[in-house]
């Protein structure tokens, strides 16, 4: 297939250049790196506007590789070692994982195409301020921005006797007790894949030591071992795993938790926007409604996904061109949702009378800064600890009040 | 093979033996749990999603989905994943099986200087652990640039594969009587036409032992082809079958599906050239 | 007799026939066992393109400041103790059983050697699903026969997932086992059984003075490639739990994979593999020794 399908690309490419191409021009291809998409949507999305790029541009041709995450990673590290690399790839923004090639030299500054095609004034403030994180100049451009909050099933409430959205974390406390007095599980998590029961660990430090401090245990500036919201949050977080959590959940990943989530097996999940998207794809839209973890510090949960364009490729400019292309107006209003709720785009207008789309755009709206996932804030192996402390409180193998002190054992000793 | 009115007889012994039929009643019951799991595997991969979250695990598909297979190999993309593990065993297993071949021939039949120490390096192979070289095998396959790509893939392969095929057919090579050669030689043969024309058929059994489980062994391996196929364009099948498992795991019946297909090949050699197995596993392991 | 053409010299004749084997050896896998040596005495991210030489630090560090080496290390130790036991002993039970006159003995044997030619990562995919909590084959019958108490987080609970694992494993490779033993069984004289047995002796005293001793060889060979084999442990580790709950079930070889591989820090990984690597080669010269002898005497 794969074959075949490059195959005739290029055959196509060459046919455009020979016949149509002004004089001089040569066909010359980009490649792209990203992940698989999550919905079949997206991928349809991707491909008319790969089309359309390519008609508007003779001679060009665009062609996408997708894979899985971890395949994903370990290819731009093939790629850091050989000139085999892609013009444009994906990562994450921050500086825990997008940061890591920045700081190996795999990504090129775009400094130039900010001012070229001036996307500060096209971009979200919110989305767009991962690029100005990197030393050495702006480094990758938003690709998609992404929020995570509280999905819940409204019957589930219903029946528990939980009459309005849980405006504070004692609320939703109390909604989780009165859950638990229905015998109904407040929260399903699926702990194969670490980062899924990680968001709740990310979301009561937030809670627990609000903005600055939490900021300041993530970037590793203060002791997680001397900062008693830290300990406070590791007992919060195992009250709920004990508590409220749907079990067994160490044993399931976050797509077999959806399936138990659909199935009504418990009443909320910690997941981001683009659930909304499987949701309508399940047919289930009006069983569920969403809110924000009231964390209490007015800031959103969610992370930016950026392209880079890589210091190795032989086109930037026409790598900046498709990247200018995707992130314009018409091609994110005309593919509004495909890609999330969101467009990072801000002059794209938002008509969907879907009640969970609507509330995402009022907490975009309304949320003026982030905090990202634990994830993408460490470094690769604080990360690797992180998990390990969190999933190993989450099995009652290790006392909350010692996890942040085990945890900062592992980041003093790596420093 | 004894006949039918001969069995449960100890040897020696000419009535039936009842602790031979409580043995055999033992066996069965161990056989019944050792096929649990295929049977478990293909119900599973004929249910609808709705059926496999809803009836017990053992109730059997009464109405068979099929579309599960055609679903599984579309998402699954197995034509690439198929065509790429035939295409690496087909051109690997048979190299692999000549240069060792080769390689025992001279080690065995030959006077070569530090003839011990070599084959003492390669024996020293049959146990090396890959799996602890991963990082350098893909450090070493990158530096080359031959990531993702067929000789690539296949040259660790031939590598490891190399060792065992060496010793099995060293063994076998030297036990050949002088004679059959020495006449060969005395008309002037070089060692080439010798190994091809008396050796290669004299082996033949040996070498087609080698042949399938070797076959088996490059068709399911997993963890060079983690490292060293990263596009999933040349992904083989294990490898394809892993990244369904993390992307799908919801769609159960389509999982199974792919299990199964995965599956399929390697099960289907084994039972056709099921005594083979036995012969290559036991030739170098066993000898008495 | 055909003209004479050119012809290599004898000695020139053998390297040609060698190279091929042995350069493709050397190169990819003599080669990369040097280079995790080198690797482990080394800083690298994978990214840069230079090393930075740290001395034994990796190993240090490994030991002290890792929190999962000595996980991974007590795992692979647990994981080979049993590897040894438990499926040779099974194993050697099926091939005394299925070495008598019984109906039905050839697919039995070929039953139970089948998920030896399935790939280590297709076990480890079923294993995984029939341990599934909510919908797997264990819970669920569990389930229906009333005993829901006994329902386990098979693979999520660290207490079990280990032993969990390892029964697929069990699994895997009793059929390997098995043949074996049956091949080495094929080599006890039946005269020598019959006439115990005519003479009097009983079955359990034919089988200690008679089976046992001629099955020596077997089960020494048996033994040493199932600790082999379990030091090995990666494919399964991978495809079923990745090393979690909390890394509980990590093992040396999967540990080194995912420092140097996952993490970026090919050094750590690369100290990591050389312990697992000496540890095998401490086992594996006595057993090529003893292999060399018997080979000298056959």
């Amino acid at each position: 297939m794969q074959y075949f399908r490059s195959g005739a690309l290029a055959g196509l490419a060459l046919g455009v250049a020979v016949a149509a191409a002004p004089a001089g021009a040569r066909a010359q291809e980009i490649t792209l790196w990203t992940l698989n998409f999550a919905n079949d949507s997206a991928n349809q999305a991707f491909r008319s506007i790969i089309d359309q790029f390519q008609a508007a541009n003779p001679g060009v041709t665009v062609k996408v590789e997708n894979r899985g995450v971890d395949e994903h990673k370990s290819a731009l590290r093939v790629a850091a070692g050989s000139d085999q690399a892609p013009d444009i790839f994906f990562s994450w923004a921050g500086l825990g994982l997008g940061g890591e090639y920045i700081k190996s030299g795999l990504a090129a500054p775009m400094d130039k195409y900010y001012a070229e095609y001036k996307w500060d004034d096209e971009f979200l403030p919110a989305a767009l301020s991962f690029s100005r994180q990197y030393p050495g100049g702006r480094f990758g451009v938003p690709y998609t921005f992404h929020g995570e909050a509280v999905y819940y099933n409204k019957a589930l409430f219903a029946k528990a006797g939980i009459t309005s959205e849980p405006k504070t974390y004692a609320e939703l406390l109390a909604a989780a007790d009165r859950l638990a007095a229905a015998h109904i599980p407040a929260f399903t998590f699926g702990g194969t894949v670490n980062w899924h029961v990680m968001r709740l660990m990310d979301e009561i430090l937030e809670t627990e030591c609000g903005a600055a401090t939490h900021d300041a245990l993530t970037n590793m500036k203060v002791s997680w071992a001397t900062e008693p919201c830290a300990t406070k949050s590791f007992e919060e977080f195992h009250k709920w795993t004990s508590k409220y959590f749907l079990k067994p959940f160490m044993g399931i990943d976050q797509s077999q938790s959806f399936n138990l989530f659909l199935a009504g097996r418990a009443a909320m999940m910690v997941e981001g926007d683009w659930l909304v998207g499987q949701l309508k794809g399940a047919g289930r839209l009006a069983d569920y409604a969403l809110f924000p973890f009231p964390t209490g510090t007015q800031r959103l949960y969610g992370f930016a996904e950026y392209d880079y364009i890589s210091s190795k490729s032989k086109h930037p400019d026409i790598a900046a061109k498709f990247l200018d292309y995707l992130g314009s107006t018409p091609v994110q209003q005309a593919h509004l949702g495909d890609f999330g709720s969101i467009s990072v785009n801000r002059f794209v207008k938002y008509t969907s009378s879907e009640p969970m789309d609507l509330a995402w755009q009022r907490i975009f709206a309304e949320y003026r800064s982030t905090f990202v996932n634990g994830d993408q804030a460490f470094p690769l192996a604080v990360t690797t600890e992180y998990f390990r402390v969190i999933n190993q409180v989450a099995s009652d193998r290790l006392a909350p009040k010692d996890a942040a002190a085990e945890l900062q054992k592992f980041i003093s000793s790596a420093k | 093979m004894s006949g039918g009115d001969r069995w449960f007889r100890a040897p020696g012994i000419t009535r039936a033996d009842p602790v031979l039929v409580i043995l055999w009643v033992a066996l069965i019951a161990i056989a019944v749990i050792w096929i649990a799991p295929f049977v478990f595997i293909i119900f599973t991969s004929l249910k609808a999603n709705s059926t496999v979250m809803g009836a017990g695990p053992f109730a059997p598909p009464l109405h068979p989905d099929w579309s599960n297979y055609a679903k599984a190999w579309m998402r699954g993309r197995f034509a690439t994943t198929v065509l790429n593990s035939a295409v690496i065993t087909v051109v690997k297993v048979p190299l692999g099986l000549l240069i060792s071949a080769m390689a025992a021939y001279a080690l065995s039949r030959i006077r070569l200087p530090f003839r011990r120490a070599l084959f003492l390096l390669v024996l020293f192979g049959t146990m090396l652990p890959f799996q602890v070289m991963l990082a350098p095998l893909f450090t070493l396959v990158n530096r080359i640039g031959l990531i993702n790509t067929y000789v690539g893939i296949i040259l660790p392969y031939l590598a490891f594969g190399v060792p065992y095929q060496v010793f099995i057919l060293h063994g076998f090579f030297r036990d050949v009587p002088r004679e059959l050669s020495e006449a060969a030689e005395i008309d002037g043969a070089s060692h080439f036409t010798i190994l091809r024309a008396i050796f290669l058929p004299l082996s033949l059994p040996v070498l087609a032992a080698l042949l399938i489980l070797d076959f088996v062994a490059t068709w399911n391996e997993f963890a060079m082809a983690l490292v060293i196929l990263q596009d999933n364009g040349t992904w083989t099948l294990p490898l394809g079958l892993m990244s369904f498992q993390s992307q799908f795991s919801n769609d159960y019946g389509q999982l199974n599906a792919a299990i199964v297909m995965t599956v399929l090949p390697a099960t289907i050699v084994y039972l056709i050239f099921q005594r083979y197995f036995v012969s290559g596993l036991t030739s170098g392991a066993i000898k008495e | 007799m055909r003209p004479r053409r050119m012809r290599l010299s004898v000695t020139a004749q053998g390297l040609v026939l060698l190279a091929p084997a042995l350069l493709v050896y050397c190169g990819f896998a003599v080669y990369p066992m040097l280079d995790v040596a080198l690797m482990s005495v080394m800083k690298w991210n994978g990214l840069t393109p230079t090393w930075r030489f740290v001395g034994p630090q990796n190993y240090v560090q490994a030991a002290t400041i890792d929190p999962v080496f000595w996980v991974a290390f007590g795992n692979t130790l647990i994981w080979t103790a049993m590897s040894v036991v438990v499926p040779p002993l099974i194993g050697f039970a099926l091939a005394l059983g299925l070495n008598q006159n019984l109906p039905g003995r050839g697919p039995l044997r070929a039953l139970f050697y089948l998920p030896v030619i399935i790939a280590p990562i297709a076990v480890a995919t079923i294993w995984r699903w029939m341990y599934d909590p909510f919908f797997g084959l264990f819970n669920a019958a569990l389930t229906a026969a009333g005993l829901s108490g006994l329902i386990q987080d098979w693979l999520g609970d660290r207490a079990v997932a280990l032993y969990a694992m390892f029964i697929a494993y069990v699994w895997e490779t009793v059929g390997f086992s098995m043949v074996l033993f049956l091949a080495g069984l094929q080599g006890v004289s039946r005269t020598l059984i019959e006439a115990a047995r005519i003479d009097g002796a009983g079955r359990f005293a034919t089988f200690r003075y008679v089976t046992l001793p001629a099955l020596r060889p077997s089960i020494t060979i048996v033994l040493i490639l199932s600790i082999i084999n379990s030091l090995k442990a990666f494919d399964i580790v991978y495809g079923m739990t990745q090393g979690g709950p909390a890394q509980s079930t990590q093992m040396l070889a999967m540990w080194a994979f995912t420092q140097a591989m996952q993490l970026g820090d090919f050094g750590r990984g690369a100290a990591v593999s050389m312990v697992l690597l000496v540890v095998t080669i401490a086992i594996v010269i006595p057993y090529l020794r003893w292999m060399l002898r018997r080979d000298a005497t056959a």
